[in-house]
This record gives C-alpha cells, sequence and structure tokens, in this order.
C-alpha cells in the first residue's frame, strides 16, 4: 500500500496581513509561512493508516521557508519518502498548475491512495485534491474524517452537519480530500525531529514547466473597510430608553 | 552444657540471620541497581563527607519537623550507641561454652560508655514511643499510603530490644554479675522491680531477657532490607552520593532522549533513592498537587517506584517473563496525571530528611511521554508555539516587544548599541495583556534609576524553563541555543529578568561554559540600587501587605531577602503568611502546569494560597515577584471570593508607586 500526501503552505494569520503595492496579492516580504491545518490533518491520517495497517507514506511539498522543518516532522512522526517540489515559484502556483504537476509525479510513482487536505485558506477556486482526481481519472470524495482500509478499497467517513456520519466505500487508488483526521496531529518531539534529519533524505525534484490554466486571477485585493463602531449604552433601563429615543430621532427613524 | 547450647544457638541465628540480611541487601543493592543506567562521576568528596556529619550524623534536615525530628535524633543515636550492646550480646552468646561472662574490651568495660548507653535506652524508649503515639493515635495525613503496620511492627521491635536490654542488665546488676552496674542508673532502677525475686528466678528471666534482646535484634535484621527500614543502611550513600549541583539544574537525561519509560532506564543512583524513603510523607504533607487533591504524592510516587523496581528486580533474575514485566512503568505502576500534576516547586525534594529526588524522576517520565506525544491539548498547544514563535501564547515574535511604543525615552536595542543591563523580559511580561502595564512600569523604573539597559526585541526567545520541565528536552535545546546565539552578540553586563523562571534556567542551566555573566532578577537590582543610592524612593507608602515567594527565586534560588528589603524601603508593612520563604506554597503554575487544563472541582494552589493570605488581619495587597504569579493569583482572588479584599500586586508597581 503506497500513500501519497500532497501538502502545502499558507500564510500563517498570526502575522498582520499586508496587501503589496500592485494591489492584487499579499505583501510576500511580510508573510510566514505555516503548513495548511487541513494537510497536517492528512499526514495524520496517512500515519495512522501506517500504524494500522502498514503503508509507505510519501509527503510531497514545494519548496519554501521552513518546509524542510515539516518535511523531517513528518519523517519523525513517521513518514517514509520526503519529496520537494523545486523550481521558480515566486509567484505563487494555483491549484490547476500543483494538481498538473502532481499528477505527472503519481503517474509515475502509482499511489494506491492520495491524502490531500480538502481545501486551505488561501485557496482561490477549489482545492487541489478534486483537480487531482480529474487529471488522474481516479474517484475523489472530501471532507474526510475517517478512513479504513480492505483489500483495494477503503471505507470512509463523512460528517455532515447536525451530527450526521455517512460511510462510504471507495475502490482504490482514489484521491481524499481530509477535513480531519481520526486524531489530532500528534506532537512530535525536537529530539525525535533531530535524530531523523541524521538519517532521513529530501528527494528534490524540480517541476519544469507549470501550467497555471484554467486558474483564477485576482484582479483586487483589499482590507474589508471597518464598518462603524457600535456603542454600548449604559445607565439605567429609563436611561437608556431615553438615550435610544433620542438616537432613533437624530437619525430620522422616528 | 546450657551454655555450650547457647553458643551454637546463637551461631545459627546470627549466620541464618545475617545471610537473609545479605541476600536481600544483595538482590537490592547490587541485582537491581546494576540494571540502572550510568550515573555521571562523583566529585567533590569534602562536601559530600561533610553532608555525612551534617545530614546523618546531625540529622539536620529532620529538624525540619521539629518533634519527630527530635524523637528521630534520639533513636538514631540511640542506635549507634546501642549497636555496641547489640555486639556485646552476640560475642557474648558465641562465646558462652568457654567463658558465660565474657566482656569485650571498652564495649564491655568503659564505664561512660556504660552510663551514655544507659540514658539513650530510655530516650529511645521516648522516642519510639512517642513514634507509635504519632502513628496509631495522631495518625498524620503525610502518612496517608504508607506501610502503617511494618511501621507499627519495626517501632515493637525497637522498643523490645530496649526493654529487654534494660531488664537484663537490671537483674544482672541484681546477680552482681554486671561489672558495671554502677554506671547504669537506669537499669538499676529497672532491676530494683525485681530484686526481691529469688535468685535462680533472676537468672532465669535475665536470660529470657537475653534471648528476646538478641532474638528481635535478629528478626529485626531480617526485617531491615525488605522495607523502609532499609534507609538504615541506605540513607549512608543516598546522603553521600547526593546531587550537588544547583537546585535550579536538572539533570541531563539518564537514557539518551528517550526518558524514562521503563524502570531500568532509570540512573541506578535514582533508584537508590526508591529504597531509601523511609514513607515519613513530608513531602506529601507539602505537595500542592497533592494537596489539590490530585492523584500525586511524591511519597507514593516514590513507593511505586520502589514496589515495581523489586517485582522487576525479582522476575528479570528469576527470568521468568510473568504479568511483572508487562506491566508499564507509565499507566499501571505511575499514572499519567501524576506525572503531570507536578508543578516541580522543588518543596518535596527540600523537606525530604534524605534528598530523595521527585522532580528529577517525574520530569525523566515526562520526557517519555513527549517522545510518545502523550500529553494534554493545551500543552501540545503551547509546545508547538514555542516551537513555532517562541512563545507560549501563539504570537507573533515580532510583537514581543510591543509593549515598549510609546515609552519615552525609547527602550534600547541591545543588539545595536552596548548596554550595561541586558533585561530578559520574558514571553508573559511582553504579551499578557494583564501585565503589559507592569512591565512598562518596571522600564520607567529602570529608567528613572538612570540604568543603561537594553532587551532583545523579536530576537528574544522563551527561556525554556518550563519547557525543560515538562520533558521537552530538544525544545529546550533549540530555544536556549537561539536565545545564546542572540545574546553572544550583545554586548552587556548584566542581564536582569522579570520572571523567576528565566532567572534559573539562565543563571542555571544555559551552556554559558565558565564564562557566565552576572544574572540577577529585578528585585536583586532594585535592592542593590537602591543599597548604592543610585535608586531613591521619595513616597512612603502606608500599605499592609504580605509577600509571596515565587518557588524559582525563593526554593530554588535563596532569592528571599532582596524582595523584602525593597518592600520595605516602599515603607510597606510586610506581615508574613504563615507558609513564608522556604516553605512558600506554590501557586501550581509552575513546571508546564500553567499550560495544561485545570481539572475541575478541585481547589488549586493557588485558592489555598490566596486563603493563607486572606486569614491575615488588615492586608490589603498580596504582593508577587513573579509573571506568572500576577495571572495565577489575579485569578485564585476572584474564584475565592476575595476580589474586594485582597489587591494583587508585582513588587514593581509598589516602587513604581514610591518613585
Amino acid at each position: 500500500m503506497k500513500i501519497a500526501v500532497p501538502i502545502k503552505f499558507v500564510p500563517d494569520l498570526v502575522e498582520e496581513l499586508t496587501i503589496d503595492s500592485n494591489g492584487a496579492a499579499l505583501d510576500t516580504s511580510w508573510l510566514r509561512f505555516i503548513i495548511n491545518e487541513f494537510d497536517d490533518h492528512a499526514i495524520e491520517q496517512a500515519i495512522l493508516l501506517k500504524e494500522r495497517a502498514g503503508a509507505e507514506v510519501t509527503v510531497i511539498c514545494a519548496e519554501g521557508d521552513g518546509v524542510d522543518d515539516i518535511l523531517f516532522a513528518t519523517a519523525a512522526k513517521g513518514a517514509d519518502s520526503l519529496v520537494k517540489l523545486t523550481g521558480d515559484f515566486g509567484g505563487g502556483i494555483n491549484s490547476h498548475a500543483a494538481a498538473r504537476a502532481l499528477a505527472d509525479l503519481f503517474k509515475e510513482s502509482k499511489p494506491d491512495l492520495i491524502l490531500t487536505g480538502v481545501q486551505g485558506h488561501n485557496d482561490l477556486d477549489g482545492s487541489v485534491g478534486a483537480l487531482l482526481a480529474e487529471y488522474l481519472g481516479m474517484p475523489f470524495v472530501g471532507y474526510v474524517a475517517g478512513v479504513a482500509l480492505s483489500d483495494g478499497k477503503a471505507v470512509i467517513r463523512k460528517e455532515y452537519p447536525g451530527g450526521i456520519i455517512a460511510e462510504m466505500e471507495i475502490k482504490l487508488p482514489a484521491v481524499l480530500g481530509i477535513q480531519a483526521a481520526e486524531q489530532p496531529p500528534r506532537y512530535v518531539a525536537y529530539s525525535k525531529i533531530n535524530q531523523i534529519m541524521k538519517t532521513a533524505k529530501i528527494e528534490d525534484r524540480a517541476l519544469a514547466n507549470l501550467d497555471f490554466n484554467g486558474g483564477a486571477t485576482v484582479s483586487r485585493m483589499f482590507k474589508p473597510k471597518a464598518a462603524s463602531q457600535a456603542t454600548m449604552i449604559q445607565g439605567s433601563p429609563d436611561e437608556v430608553a431615553e438615550r435610544v429615543f433620542g438616537l432613533l430621532k437624530e437619525h430620522g427613524v422616528m | 552444657m546450657y551454655d555450650t547450647i547457647k553458643s551454637i544457638l546463637v551461631l545459627i541465628a546470627l549466620v541464618a540471620s545475617i545471610g537473609i540480611f545479605f541476600r536481600y541487601a544483595w538482590q537490592r543493592l547490587w541485582v537491581n541497581l546494576r540494571r540502572g543506567q550510568p550515573t555521571p562521576p562523583f566529585t567533590q568528596w569534602g562536601e559530600r563527607v561533610k553532608g555525612l556529619i551534617v545530614y546523618v550524623a546531625a540529622q539536620w534536615r529532620l529538624f525540619r519537623f521539629r518533634v519527630p525530628g527530635i524523637a528521630h535524633f534520639f533513636i538514631f543515636w540511640g542506635f549507634l550507641l546501642l549497636s555496641l550492646t547489640i555486639l556485646q550480646a552476640m560475642v557474648e552468646g558465641l562465646l558462652a561454652f568457654t567463658n558465660p561472662h565474657f566482656v569485650i574490651p571498652i564495649i564491655g568495660t568503659w564505664g561512660a560508655l556504660a552510663f551514655v548507653q544507659d540514658f539513650f535506652a530510655l530516650f529511645v524508649i521516648a522516642g519510639v514511643s512517642y513514634g507509635l503515639y504519632l502513628r496509631l493515635v495522631v495518625n498524620p495525613e503525610r502518612y496517608a499510603g504508607s506501610h502503617r503496620g511494618k511501621g507499627v511492627k519495626v517501632l515493637t521491635f525497637i522498643l523490645t530490644i530496649m526493654l529487654s536490654l534494660l531488664l537484663m542488665n537490671g537483674l544482672r546488676i541484681n546477680l552482681d554479675l554486671d561489672l558495671l552496674g554502677r554506671y547504669r542508673p537506669i537499669s538499676t532502677l529497672i532491676g530494683g522491680l525485681f530484686a526481691s525475686l529469688p535468685d535462680a528466678t533472676q537468672s532465669i528471666l535475665a536470660e529470657v531477657s537475653y534471648w528476646i534482646h538478641l532474638g528481635v535484634v535478629l528478626l529485626f535484621l531480617t526485617e531491615l532490607p525488605q522495607g523502609k527500614h532499609f534507609h538504615i543502611v541506605t540513607s549512608i550513600p543516598a546522603v553521600l552520593l547526593r546531587d550537588l549541583e544547583p537546585r535550579g539544574r536538572l539533570p541531563k537525561p539518564a537514557d539518551g532522549a528517550s526518558g524514562v519509560g521503563t524502570m531500568e532506564q532509570f540512573r541506578w543512583r535514582t533508584m537508590l533513592d526508591f529504597y531509601t524513603c523511609t514513607e515519613c510523607g513530608r513531602c506529601q504533607e507539602m505537595c500542592p498537587a497533592h494537596t489539590s487533591g490530585s492523584t500525586l504524592s511524591p511519597k507514593l510516587l516514590t513507593m511505586n517506584l520502589r514496589h515495581n523496581l523489586e517485582e522487576r528486580g525479582a522476575a528479570l533474575s528469576a527470568k521468568k517473563t510473568n504479568g511483572v514485566l508487562s506491566k508499564t512503568l507509565i499507566g499501571d505502576v505511575i499514572a499519567e496525571e501524576a506525572i503531570w500534576s507536578c508543578t516541580t516547586c522543588y518543596t518535596c525534594d527540600q523537606e525530604c530528611p534524605l534528598f530523595i529526588e521527585h522532580v528529577n524522576p517525574i520530569v525523566e517520565m515526562r520526557r517519555h511521554l513527549v517522545l510518545e506525544g502523550k500529553m494534554d491539548k493545551m500543552l501540545q498547544e503551547a509546545l508547538a508555539n514555542l516551537g513555532r514563535y517562541g512563545n507560549s501564547l501563539g504570537q507573533s515574535d515580532r510583537m514581543r516587544a510591543k509593549w515598549t511604543q510609546g515609552l519615552q525615552p525609547a527602550v534600547k536595542d541591545a543588539r545595536r548599541e552596548p548596554v550595561e543591563y541586558l533585561w530578559f523580559v520574558g514571553d508573559y511580561a511582553s504579551y499578557s495583556p494583564t501585565l503589559t502595564d507592569v512591565t512598562r512600569k518596571t522600564a520607567q523604573v529602570f529608567q528613572h534609576a538612570g540604568l543603561n539597559f537594553g532587551i532583545l526585541f523579536d530576537a528574544e526567545r522563551n527561556a525554556g524553563n518550563d519547557v525543560r520541565r515538562v520533558g521537552e528536552e530538544g525544545l529546550f535545546e533549540m530555544l536556549s541555543g537561539k536565545n545564546m546565539q542572540a545574546l553572544s552578540k550583545c554586548k552587556y553586563e548584566t542581564i536582569v529578568t522579570t520572571d523567576p523562571h528565566t532567572y534559573n534556567t539562565l543563571k542555571n542551566e544555559y551552556p554559558w561554559n565558565g564564562n557566565r555573566p552576572n544574572i540577577l532578577h529585578y528585585t536583586e537590582l532594585l535592592d542593590q540600587l537602591i543599597a548604592k543610592g543610585q535608586l531613591k524612593l521619595s513616597k512612603k507608602l502606608d500599605s499592609r501587605i504580605t509577600y509571596h515567594d515565587p518557588c524559582y527565586l525563593g526554593r530554588y534560588n535563596g532569592v528571599y531577602d532582596s524582595p523584602r528589603r525593597l518592600l520595605r524601603a516602599t515603607g510597606c508593612e510586610l506581615i508574613e503568611m504563615s507558609r513564608h520563604g522556604d516553605r512558600a506554597f506554590c501557586c501550581g503554575a509552575g513546571g508546564g502546569r500553567i499550560w495544561m487544563e485545570e481539572k475541575p472541582g478541585r481547589e488549586r494552589p493557588s485558592e489555598m494560597r490566596v486563603k493563607d493570605a486572606a486569614e491575615l488581619a488588615g492586608i490589603r495587597e498580596f504582593v508577587v515577584a513573579c509573571p506568572k504569579d500576577v495571572t495565577m493569583f489575579k485569578d485564585a482572588v476572584k474564584t475565592t471570593g476575595n476580589e474586594s479584599k485582597l489587591h494583587v500586586k508585582d513588587v514593581i508597581e509598589l516602587v513604581y508607586e514610591a518613585l
């Protein structure tokens, strides 16, 4: 059983976001990147499957700040191979280009199961998972919250609003968009990462021609205007009522 | 005829009991301990031998519990002095076949010794009776979980040994068989009770007393290595080989990076501690985790570890893979909750008369749990934040010095210009919205005193004291490495810290390689500045206040006087809580507890502590010297309904008011 987990990095919202001078993208000089939360769950789900039934887990990520650390951390969790996609990604990669590049990769490595985060907070027009399934001609289920494997099939759990859980069977190979792993992503101790860094290898893979076709483009990016602030009216009920009455009158409602 | 039989019986009893003693002692001290990890070589032998005199001979730490300490002192010295009479009894029995009245030179002929022994027998009886009274009548909470039956049994043994000795000596004095009779007033007094009996009866009684005396001694000898009384043997190596490093320096992991997940991963020196526990429960009585109802008791932790060491040792020696070996150290032997409940306040380690370590084995087991990824969700998040942003609050490192905005003159960047004082601000003081006001006041006090100081701005990382204590050694190394790197690029003379936890690890654990700069807590610095006249307080505050000693400032680093002098300099009247100084009760935040979930429904240590202060008449301010304390106690004052009565303040706030 071969499981592939393509992951991506997204801007860390801990930092204040600023928009660059062209007004159509974030100013990357102030950005800090962090692994997409859903992708972290996809990794956890892959490791859980490996622990349960045995599998060879490959984690793939495009190069960038902090990517090596995250790849080594996944190795410390139990991933078997690490692949870093290299190339000129200065302007970012849209989901279509990413999906095409990954599809080429997977046509070669032929994974039985591809797990990817169901979405990223900077997606423009949909997630990579569905596109990837299309390019590979594989079935796709998104918003998955649990996977069990049994010869050539996967039983998938999906949570619906209102506390309903659906279970479905899917034939492998397949692509799954993970919303949540069966348990929260595990903590991996630094000593373990340091240890694995001595032996684990990150395989670099150059991406030559990216095909961005089909993606959406942002024409303008801006911060929402702060709505006028709410005012708390304090005092006794009579005072409050009087003030409300005054305000309504002032605004010409009464 | 009888004398020959006596000699043979004494010989058999001696060989049997000494044989049993050594068989157990061998298994425990040699076979079992050898399975442990190596212990770094022991140095400073002068200090070690001094420890034997102070802590074994003078029993120094026992007096922290005054009356039980005095009782033990007399039992201990009585035991030493009277072991000579035991030797006499053994030799006398062995040689009975040639000379039934043999006396060992000096031991049996020195009047002064006989006199002292006679009185000490009485002191031991008094001490043991007090021990029995404590166990059977008072039964303090600290004994909960101890082997009460065994304790009572051994005390009864000692009582019997003493009474039979006095009786034997008394009867021998009556029969004119004791050369030193006139040096034994107590025995003479006891003998007097039987003086009216016929000589033959007295002679039989004396012989019976002899057999009871020697028999119980030998019975005790077989009992000795099997329970808490083994401390009689192990206390000497335990004190001699105690950890002489500063209290605030946690030992390096015993078994590489893996922590301790099975008994044999402990160092053999740590295992020796398990055998040394006397089950006295001083640690348990003072433990904030135990007092607040968690499953942790330092005493039970040690006892359970000892039990596991015992049963695993036996199972491994028997080469049987029975159920014992499949028991997990963490889980079956020690509950995970117990391991995480420790606040690392050091009270248990400090109170133990025999220097048994509790914090260290707890951290060793935490290291294992961290490696397995088994931890509280909040803690996991805090560690992830610390790894990513260098602070536990999950805020951008770029915002670390945001609190300095608007301060005039601007706070210097120690990375850009040389400063005299490099102020290591710490996470809570930098980020916590409730604390930044206090931090600004600290800066203003420094400025008022004309200090040339600067900070590291976004290059500062959490110092890692509590990261180390939750068992994330690798992350500690990463954080300390980054801080060391940032510090190495700065020019400064002294490091000042706001947080006692930061202070502790910078001072005791950072790898300064012999070039450690002067490191001060801000209370020490301000105290020095006032003494030098560099900082003048113009106002006299007239508050009645009480002061809470932070664990990592007080117990760990012995800083008790500086904050008190500083508070008195503000004109405040300082009233001490009943538990203060090295007995101060922990706020419950240390050792990473501040990052973990509190079990609901329990009284928290911080709440108990606030009650200590609320008991004092007329106290308006509860003063602390640790940012974590401000957070903990502001909350506890609310939850205990003392919000209108007590105001939690940092020392610096009072200094600021008094400027």
